[in-house]
């Protein structure tokens, strides 16, 4: 029978507290002795429990709680000039995977100031930190795989686009190359929306951001003379999913293209202006100019792709698309109402 | 330069795109080399001294990537100009090399010729400084 390291005698109920503790607890006394371990201690590190009273931490098992850093957190605790929270320790055992081990230290507030006597509780949170790194694992490689589709997306979307920019320098009919530049310009708005999708979070594109880049891509490539025609953009804060911006971005990339080839041919100076704004789920786009206006009777233009694709889209937004005139120029309003949403659909099933 | 006009070498290993960057070049009025990677785009470097710039990709298979060539151009031939084309988003100006051009896949066609058009004009200067 061992020893015991001082005359105090603990009362009963503290050690049977400590030795039925779920979590493994070590009592201490201040000279760093065991004055009794808890049961789940003793099998969580396969010690035998008949050893452990009287012996100093270091003494355990086959020496693997002999850490200096251990021993001298455990004295300054003690003397009170430091206490262990949270202190992360390695245990290193002979032919066993080292554990990753927690500790907490207290001294024992029982008002008894002559024999200072400490509390140490250690987790093993081994398997919790190998979880944790699992899932950062998971996190990254996710994030990698969708990188590569990105990246795939984006090849596939230059590869489209750089053929059809090779037709359009072969072709010799200007109304060929206008509908090889116009699918272009198709294919970029839709790349445009990947590429906001690919640096928003949730799948949600800010609008005011997309529509900005759109038409600084569409500006770019069909406004020759940059002092003659601008497009502005005046959207409010609104995000959207991506199944319905793609159709707003095609809408704009339609009716801007649109603008610019019509509204001023007689080379006047001009601006096109695309504004969004929206009220809980009711919305309105807008896109005018101030160009030439459109012409109606016999002169009104016969409809194109291009039409057919914005009232297949707004259709499909359950909104209404509305023509009118901008003194100067022209106005086209897509605008969204709940409930008018419903009327539609109502009427189209009918 | 080759006969007064300058040379462009196109580093990307899609075919397909690469022969459409070929077409863009060749309908610049440039000269154009292609590559399928880098290490045969350091193959033609080291074989011609007339190129003047590198349009490269950045994600491709073989020993270096767009982004490691082009510094790789940058230190052993300093007056190659350089654009970079890639189909990541995001790619760090601070990872190219100075004076490079970057553009995010699909790029426009007219961004890419007026980035050639500006780079290759500040040659004269550029050799001259050298």
């Amino acid at each position: 029978m061992p020893q015991l390291p001082t005359a105090h005698f603990e009362s009963a109920s503290t050690l049977a507290v400590v030795m039925s503790s779920n979590e493994p607890l070590l009592f201490l006394s201040d000279d760093l002795r065991i004055i009794v371990a808890s049961a789940s201690f003793c099998r969580a590190f396969e010690i035998d429990p008949a050893s452990v009273p009287g012996k100093r931490i270091g003494e355990l098992g086959d020496g693997e709680w002999a850490m200096p850093r251990l021993a001298s957190l455990l004295k300054a605790t003690a003397n009170g000039s430091a206490s262990i929270d949270a202190y992360e320790i390695e245990l290193k055992r002979p032919n066993q995977k080292t554990r990753q081990m927690v500790v907490n230290a207290r001294t024992l507030d029982d008002g008894d100031l002559d024999h200072i006597r400490l509390l140490l509780a250690i987790t093993d949170v081994t398997e919790m930190r190998a979880e944790a790194r699992l899932k950062d694992d998971l996190v990254r490689d996710k994030a990698m795989l969708l990188q590569e589709v990105q990246h795939r997306v984006a090849n596939s979307l230059q590869i489209i686009a750089s053929v059809l920019m090779q037709s359009a320098r072969r072709v010799q009919s200007e109304e060929v190359r206008g509908h090889l530049h116009n699918a272009r310009h198709r294919i970029m708005s839709i790349a445009e929306l990947q590429r906001q999708l690919s640096t928003s979070a949730g799948g949600s594109v800010e609008l005011r951001a997309y529509f900005t880049q759109l038409c600084q891509s569409l500006g770019a490539s069909m406004i020759a003379d940059p002092e003659r025609l601008s497009i502005e953009v005046k959207v409010d804060d609104s995000t959207v999913v991506a199944d319905v911006s793609i159709s707003l971005g095609l809408i704009v990339t339609e009716l801007v293209i649109n603008a610019l080839k019509h509204a001023f041919s007689d080379e006047r100076t001009g601006t096109i202006v695309i504004d969004y704004q929206s009220s809980g789920k009711d919305w309105t786009l807008s896109i005018s100019d101030n160009g030439i206006g459109m012409p109606d009777g016999d002169d009104a233009p016969k409809a194109g792709l291009g039409t057919g694709i914005v009232e297949a889209l707004v259709k499909n937004l359950n909104s209404e698309i509305t023509l009118s005139s901008g003194n100067p120029g022209t106005v086209v309003t897509i605008s969204h109402r709940e409930a008018s949403g419903l009327r539609a659909d109502m009427y189209s099933a009918a | 330069m080759k006969n007064g006009r300058p040379v462009v070498l196109i580093v990307e290993d899609s075919p397909i795109i690469r022969m459409s960057a070929v077409d863009l070049v060749l309908s610049s009025g440039y000269e154009a080399l292609e590559a399928g990677d880098a290490d045969e785009a350091i193959r033609i470097l080291e074989l011609r001294d007339d190129i003047d710039l590198v349009f490269t990709d950045v994600q491709m298979p073989g020993t270096m990537d767009g982004i490691k060539l082009s510094h790789y151009i940058r230190d052993r031939w300093p007056p190659v100009k350089l654009i970079i084309a890639s189909g990541a988003e995001i790619v760090a100006e601070s990872m190219l090399p100075g004076g490079s051009s970057f553009f995010s896949k699909p790029y426009d066609e007219i961004t890419i010729t007026e980035a050639m058009a500006n780079l290759l004009s500040s040659e004269s200067t550029h050799t001259a400084a050298v």
